[in-house]
């Protein structure tokens, strides 16, 4: 107990530390000072546009994505009780992608000037993503679902979705294209308060939803028999779980982008930190899923400064070794 | 007291039928063994017994109505089942396992209250885990582990207790620890215990009730002197085997055993008509 409100101390204290130090840093630097200044409501007119029109939105996006995906991989690694699951690697990103391109495609006509529209993205994004964990759901069923049936099948719509979302990639304008190739990777970037108001209300929602949930989910990591004799309808609570799980990668992917690894890192190291008890793990997961993101966020701005790269891509530079170990270690 | 009986039972696996019109009841506040080769069935009706598999025809009661009609979190405050080779994430504490137990008789958001922390303090004390409550499962043997799980299955306080195979990969000590252990629980608070066992000895010993299956029918039941003998390991295993008094319990021994010559077709007959008389 004494350790896991240390360890949730240390976490809050390090996105609150990486938080300042992003705000400072970007393109333009500004002093800690100044930062505060602008606060306070007496900073320069350009120090106040960019940290309240540029950078502060797309830190608690960051924050808001970082939370969802770490939340959503660790729903799905519980009920699918394999530690290698997350929203990336089951389609449910890709389903959300694709909604997302092809409410762009078809209704917005292109990519930039997204605007008011912005509070839409999410619900296409979820559609898509409900498409994909539906058709990950029925193709696994065979008399009940067995969890690596999931995984399987999921690897599988992964494919399929992103081999659709290449195609209608390949119809857009190349302008579109490469907007949408960036955000598929995993894109931040000109992120405004349009975005995060789109996402906040779903976290909101969501997020004490599986809260609600934890003791559940300790019990269906345990598998299906055990769950059954503990008195849990196990096929009604893997669709429950799963819906809210495919939500949150849908709120997340809708103005985050397709980001990987994080929904598979973030509950991993929190396992590692506090157990594998949701009730402490979860917000261990997103914590860890929030810091990983925001810090993320800052390399991806100044470590090629002044053009930057994506986030995504910053995140599986730093997960893509983690997962290689997780691979060999697992047996 | 709680009653478990399967009435007409039939299971299937896909397409082909397990199990066939099975008729059977559990014997309150005492033990019973369920014995048989591979893939007689018996894994398959102890999960039906314990509404992990449903059944194709018939259906299982618990006290007299059928669990199909009953909310399965009523059920979980009457029957624990303990499945066979049962699995816990990484850096589960035992502790942690065992107020996992406490969850059918918990509430939305509700920590554990008192009672619960005294049956979770009782489950731990009676399979002898008290003192490793803190420690991580991981670092356990398979003996002390198994343990865990029974105390996980007590903690939830039920009258009922279906094991599956619980000293499958245990050794001999092993074995006989968490087998007494299940008896004590018996003997001193009346449980009503159902297990799945492969040793003959083992379930001839602690049972008070045998149930010996072969392709999914009952050959022999009833007490380990009627259904441990010659004639019926015969015609459930195959085997010839010599069963004697055991000096310190009376109760039936398998000391040794051979398998029975190529060609020797008769006795699998006999074993049809014994699962036929059964019934009939």
């Amino acid at each position: 107990m004494k350790r896991t409100v240390f360890i949730y101390a240390v976490l809050v204290l390090l996105i609150f530390g990486v938080f300042l130090l992003s705000l400072q840093m970007g393109t333009m630097t500004i002093a800690p000072l100044e930062v505060l200044r602008t606060f306070m409501g007496s900073g320069t007119e350009e120090h106040a546009l960019v940290l309240f029109e540029f950078r502060l939105p797309r830190m608690v996006i960051a924050l808001l994505v970082g939370t969802g995906l770490a939340i959503s991989g660790a729903i799905l690694q519980s009920i699918s009780r394999n530690e290698l699951a997350d929203p990336g690697i089951l389609g449910i990103n890709a389903g959300a992608g694709l909604g997302v391109v092809l409410f762009i495609y078809f209704v917005q006509g292109s990519y930039t000037a997204l605007g008011g529209t912005a509070f839409f993205l999410p619900i296409f994004a979820f559609v898509g993503a409900l498409t994909a964990a539906f058709l990950i759901y029925t193709l696994a069923w065979k008399k009940g679902v067995t969890p690596i049936r999931l995984l399987l099948v999921g690897i599988g719509i992964n494919a399929g979705f992103t081999a659709i979302l290449i195609v209608f990639q390949l119809r857009m304008n190349p302008n579109d294209f490469m907007q949408a190739t960036v955000w598929l990777n995993g894109d931040i970037w000109g992120a405004t308060w349009h975005e995060t108001l789109a996402t906040l209300p779903w976290m909101v929602l969501l997020i004490p939803l599986v809260m609600m949930q934890a003791k559940t989910l300790n019990v269906m990591r345990l598998g299906d028999p055990s769950a059954v004799s503990l008195g849990i309808k196990v096929e009604r609570t893997r669709r429950r779980l799963l819906v809210l799980a495919v939500m949150l990668a849908g709120a997340s992917v809708a103005v985050g982008g397709a980001i990987s690894f994080l929904g598979l890192v973030a509950p991993h190291i929190a396992r590692r930190m506090v157990g594998p008890r949701h009730q402490v793990m979860i917000p261990t997961a997103a914590m860890i899923g929030a810091l990983i993101l925001l810090f993320s966020d800052m390399i991806s701005r100044n470590i090629l400064s002044p053009s930057e790269i994506p986030v995504g891509i910053v995140v599986a530079i730093l997960g893509a070794p983690y997962f290689l170990y997780l691979l060999m270690k697992t047996p | 007291m709680t009653r478990l009986e399967a009435n007409h039972l039939s299971i299937r696996y896909e397409k082909e039928a397990i199990v066939d019109d099975l008729t059977l009841q559990i014997p309150e506040g005492k033990i019973t063994t369920i014995i048989g080769p591979n893939g007689c069935g018996k894994s398959t009706i102890l999960k039906t017994l314990g509404r992990v598999m449903n059944a194709s025809q018939g259906s299982v009661y618990l006290d007299g109505k059928s669990i199909h009609t009953q909310p399965t979190k009523q059920i979980a405050q009457k029957m624990a089942i303990l499945p066979q080779g049962p699995e816990a994430p990484s850096g589960l504490k035992v502790r942690e396992l065992v107020a996992y137990g406490r969850h059918p008789h918990q509430r939305g958001f509700a920590a554990l209250h008192k009672q619960d922390y005294e049956m979770i303090d009782l489950a731990l004390e009676q399979t002898g885990m008290a003192e490793l409550g803190d420690r991580s499962l991981d670092a356990l043997s398979g003996g002390q582990r198994q343990r865990v799980w029974i105390a996980m299955a007590l903690a939830q306080q039920t009258e009922l207790l279906l094991l599956d195979e619980p000293t499958t990969y245990l050794d001999l000590a092993h074995q006989l620890e968490v087998l007494q252990v299940l008896q004590r629980l018996n003997e001193q608070q009346g449980r009503t215990i159902v297990l799945v066992i492969h040793d003959l000895n083992h379930a001839s010993r602690f049972a008070d009730h045998m149930v010996a299956l072969r392709e999914g029918a009952i050959v022999r039941e009833g007490r380990p002197e009627d259904v441990m003998n010659t004639q019926v390991l015969r015609d459930v295993f195959q085997i010839e085997a010599d069963v004697v008094a055991d000096p310190r319990s009376g109760k039936p021994v398998c000391l040794s055993y051979d398998l029975m010559m190529d060609g020797d077709a008769q006795p699998s007959q006999k074993a049809f008509s014994l699962g036929g008389m059964h019934g009939a």
